[in-house]
């Protein structure tokens, strides 16, 4: 098989399948990664050695493109009056989440006498969300609403506050371990958000202004390619966060130019294929094996997760006086889970010799589970919430 | 492989070919050529700024970009055009493929006699010297939305002497062959026609199979996903079982064209989002191209330069004669046929593997003349449109 011709596959095994699955009204994401885990290595086996290595490149340039996009909702006119309510909600998910699954986690290994560090990091990776999934969700529902609205603000930022998290619970874990406490990590941790959003910033500044210079719809789509795969390699050659920096740079080019919002609609007519190779190939990825070593560590992490995110949310909704809707289904509609996770799990698998494997591992089987039940979550949040129509 | 530096070696390679363009456009060079020469600068020939990885793509990406254009020539098939002006657009492109096939051999053969070499490797020469490059001349047309009768020619005649020149180049590289082992093998032309038969009917049967999912798309952002995908699969497809996926991608063209009811969407969607993949294209052929090959080109070489040329223009003068063509087009025409890229390459590689022995030359000859004619021809291509009155 050549890659061209796995390629074809499963574009259109995606859509295929997709179509297929809507009778049975499962979203597209989740309709992708079941069509990949089933072409994938450990069934049909039909992408290509070639195709499966250029996953990486693949995740990155859909992040980059997902979070650009999600930039476009930050248009400062209109934002006075939400950004309260976005940060409440956005810190008080992500730490609630943290807080419980770390003490639970924690009480678990006390109990069975573990070194307790551990729990620090995987309630950090159990903070973050994953925008991809949800964006995907919002798109092929058409959802519309205050909830659908706070709901791509906050993704889009809250992954800001699980690399906090997971900076300081990877400090404070290693202080546990090893009696040093590297303040750099932290430093480390937040030099990968502040030279993230200077270089989005940056990139935004420069793609605003050379704008002028565009002038037909098709060069339009080379522009916007090139500057985010540009900002793309840029972050990740510097080790700065991929999603924070494109989002960054969206958020400054929609700031910039009211003829700006076109360039927003122009990617949202071509990127859906990308988005498609996106999931089927993370369904390739993922590794069903993986659920059984979950254990009753898996078992606390999934649950607390699930209750923090909707108490955590529901805690910020009511302090910053935010609508009863989105107090009561926005905490749901977070529940997806999925790379910025495992890269905490990454973090930790380097730093920590001795448990890193372990904890890997945990995050990695949860996010098997939270990709493939999350996004229905997703949907039916905003279902109750009304503003999907139902009969979908 | 290592992934950070593919996706800054992408982004530097699109927006260099992209600034590129911009900056060349003002001394007049086409989009094509432009990339072309920054495709070289910064490949491996001189800057070597582009990433293995990248480079690493560039079949990938030739096979899937001709694939699209090939797809999107069949567009210009339409049995009600056609009937207007069907037969001329078939011996256009016999003409203009043979004639440059004829005068090309016969006179590499007499170069040859005079300089004492066996005569055979003139055959697949000439063979490769009737083939065209749809890319290119696409590329130069769209960028300057060139409209009027020799432009649509063109687009027909460059999307069907392909078919012309793998016929040829089976004859000639069988005949070719016998002539060096002193045994003729019919079954490089059986093989020929029995590939030709089954790019056809491939073609058609994928075109159909598009035609009849296309009823099932509700919206654009699907009509991206499965136009890509198909038309990967049939190059894929193709190029599994030896076919050549040019035919075949502009078989299914033809046959979405003439069958689905709104196959202009096809075409407008892949028209929406190819121009990144012409860009990489283009640039990854510069990088690509050997230019150090340059100075071997030999007296056969420039040989080949200007008597395809000639070749191209006295077929396209008989063919139009014959079918009683407009002036403009016998006029002008020729001039969009002399850009000659990978049908060219193809010819001599399979001529490389099929005779060893003097597939040497051959191919550094052909891609020597392929080095100039990619640069030169975007150039021509534009001059005759504009003399035409087309741009």
């Amino acid at each position: 098989m050549n890659t061209l011709l796995s390629a074809g596959l499963i574009l259109l095994l995606g859509f295929a399948g997709a179509r297929l699955l809507k009778y049975i009204r499962l979203p597209s994401v989740t309709a992708f990664l079941l069509i990949g885990i089933l072409i994938g290595p450990h069934l049909l086996n039909l992408v290509t050695e070639e195709i499966f290595f250029a996953s990486d490149f693949f995740s990155n340039l859909v992040l980059g493109v997902i979070a650009f996009s999600l930039g476009e909702n930050f248009r400062l006119d209109e934002l006075k009056r939400g950004m309260k309510q976005v940060m409440w909600i956005s810190v008080t998910a992500a730490v609630g989440v943290w807080l419980l699954v770390s003490l639970a986690i924690l009480a678990y290994f006390w109990i069975v006498r573990l070194p307790i560090y551990p729990a620090l990091v995987l309630g950090a990776a159990a903070s973050a969300t994953a925008p991809a999934a949800t964006v995907l969700i919002i798109r092929e529902y058409r959802s519309n609403g205050i909830l659908t609205e706070m709901l791509l603000k906050v993704v889009a930022i809250d992954d800001a506050w699980c690399l906090i998290l997971g900076a300081m619970a990877i400090a404070v874990a290693n202080a546990l371990r090893a009696d040093v406490f590297d303040t750099a990590i932290i430093f480390a941790g937040i030099g990968e958000i502040v030279g993230a959003l200077i270089l989005g910033a940056a990139l935004g500044y420069a793609f605003s202004w050379l704008r002028r210079f565009v002038k037909s719809s098709e060069e339009l789509l080379v522009f916007i390619f090139g500057f985010i795969l540009l900002n793309v390699g840029l972050s990740i050659t510097l080790k700065l966060s991929v999603l924070l920096s494109s989002m960054m740079m969206g958020i400054m080019v929609v700031n910039s130019a009211r003829e700006n919002y076109k360039f927003f609609e122009i990617l949202r007519t071509v990127d859906s294929p990308l988005y498609l190779v996106f999931f089927i190939l993370a369904g390739a990825h993922l590794d069903f094996g993986i659920l059984i070593k979950m254990g009753v560590v898996g078992i606390l992490y999934t649950f607390f997760r699930f209750v923090g995110k909707i108490y955590g949310a529901k805690i910020g909704a009511r302090i910053s006086g935010a609508p009863k809707i989105i107090e009561n289904w926005i905490g749901m509609a977070l529940t997806p889970q999925a790379g910025v996770a495992l890269g905490i799990g990454l973090v930790a698998k380097t730093t920590f010799p001795e448990y890193g494997d372990y904890i890997f591992t945990i995050i990695a089987a949860t996010t098997v589970l939270f990709e493939l039940v999350g996004p229905l979550l997703t949907k039916i949040s905003l279902i109750k919430a009304g503003e999907i129509a139902p009969s979908q | 492989m290592h992934h950070p530096s593919s996706i800054l070696g992408l982004a530097v390679l699109i927006i260099a070919g992209y600034a590129g363009a911009k900056i060349l456009r003002k001394i007049h060079f086409p989009a094509v050529t432009s990339y072309l020469v920054i495709g070289i600068i910064i490949g491996p020939s001189l800057l070597n700024i582009i990433p293995h990885v990248v480079l690493g793509l560039s079949e990938v990406i030739s096979h899937f970009v001709l694939g699209v254009i090939a797809f999107s020539l069949g567009e210009s098939f339409g049995i009600r055009d056609l009937r207007a002006s069907g037969s001329s657009v078939i011996w256009i492109s016999l003409f203009e493929a043979a004639c440059a096939w004829l005068i090309v051999t016969g006179i590499m053969i007499g170069y040859q006699v005079m300089s004492g070499l066996p005569v055979h490797p003139a055959f697949v020469m000439g063979a490769a010297a009737s083939a065209t490059a749809p890319a290119a001349t696409v590329m130069v047309i769209r960028e300057y939305r060139a409209q009027g009768p020799v432009t649509n020619m063109l687009l027909r005649v460059v999307a069907i002497d392909d078919a012309w020149c793998l016929i040829l180049s089976a004859i000639a590289i069988t005949f070719a062959s016998g002539l060096s082992a002193g045994s003729m093998k019919i079954s490089t032309i059986l093989h020929m026609v029995i590939d030709l038969v089954l790019s056809f009917s491939f073609g058609a049967a994928a075109g159909l199979g598009l035609s009849y999912l296309s009823r099932m798309i509700h919206n654009r952002e699907d009509f991206v996903t499965v136009t890509i995908g198909f038309i990967m699969l049939i190059v894929g497809i193709s190029l599994k079982f030896n076919l050549s996926p040019l035919l075949t991608s502009m078989i299914a063209g033809i046959c979405v064209t003439n069958v689905s009811r709104n196959s202009s969407l096809f075409f407008e969607t892949i028209r929406g989002v190819d121009t990144v993949f012409f860009l990489i294209f283009f640039m990854l052929v510069g990088a690509n191209l050997e230019i150090g090959i340059l100075p071997r080109i030999g007296v056969m070489g420039m040989l080949y330069l200007i008597f395809r040329v000639i070749g191209k223009f006295i077929g396209v003068q008989i063919g139009a004669l014959i079918s009683h063509t407009e002036k403009t087009i016998r006029k002008y025409l020729a001039w969009g046929l002399i850009p000659q890229a990978g049908v060219a390459l193809g010819v001599a590689l399979s001529a490389k593997t099929m005779y060893p022995k003097y597939g040497g030359i051959i191919f550094t000859t052909i891609t020597a003349t392929t080095v100039v004619y990619e640069l030169i021809g975007p150039l021509c291509v534009k001059f005759g449109l504009r003399r035409a009155g087309e741009i």
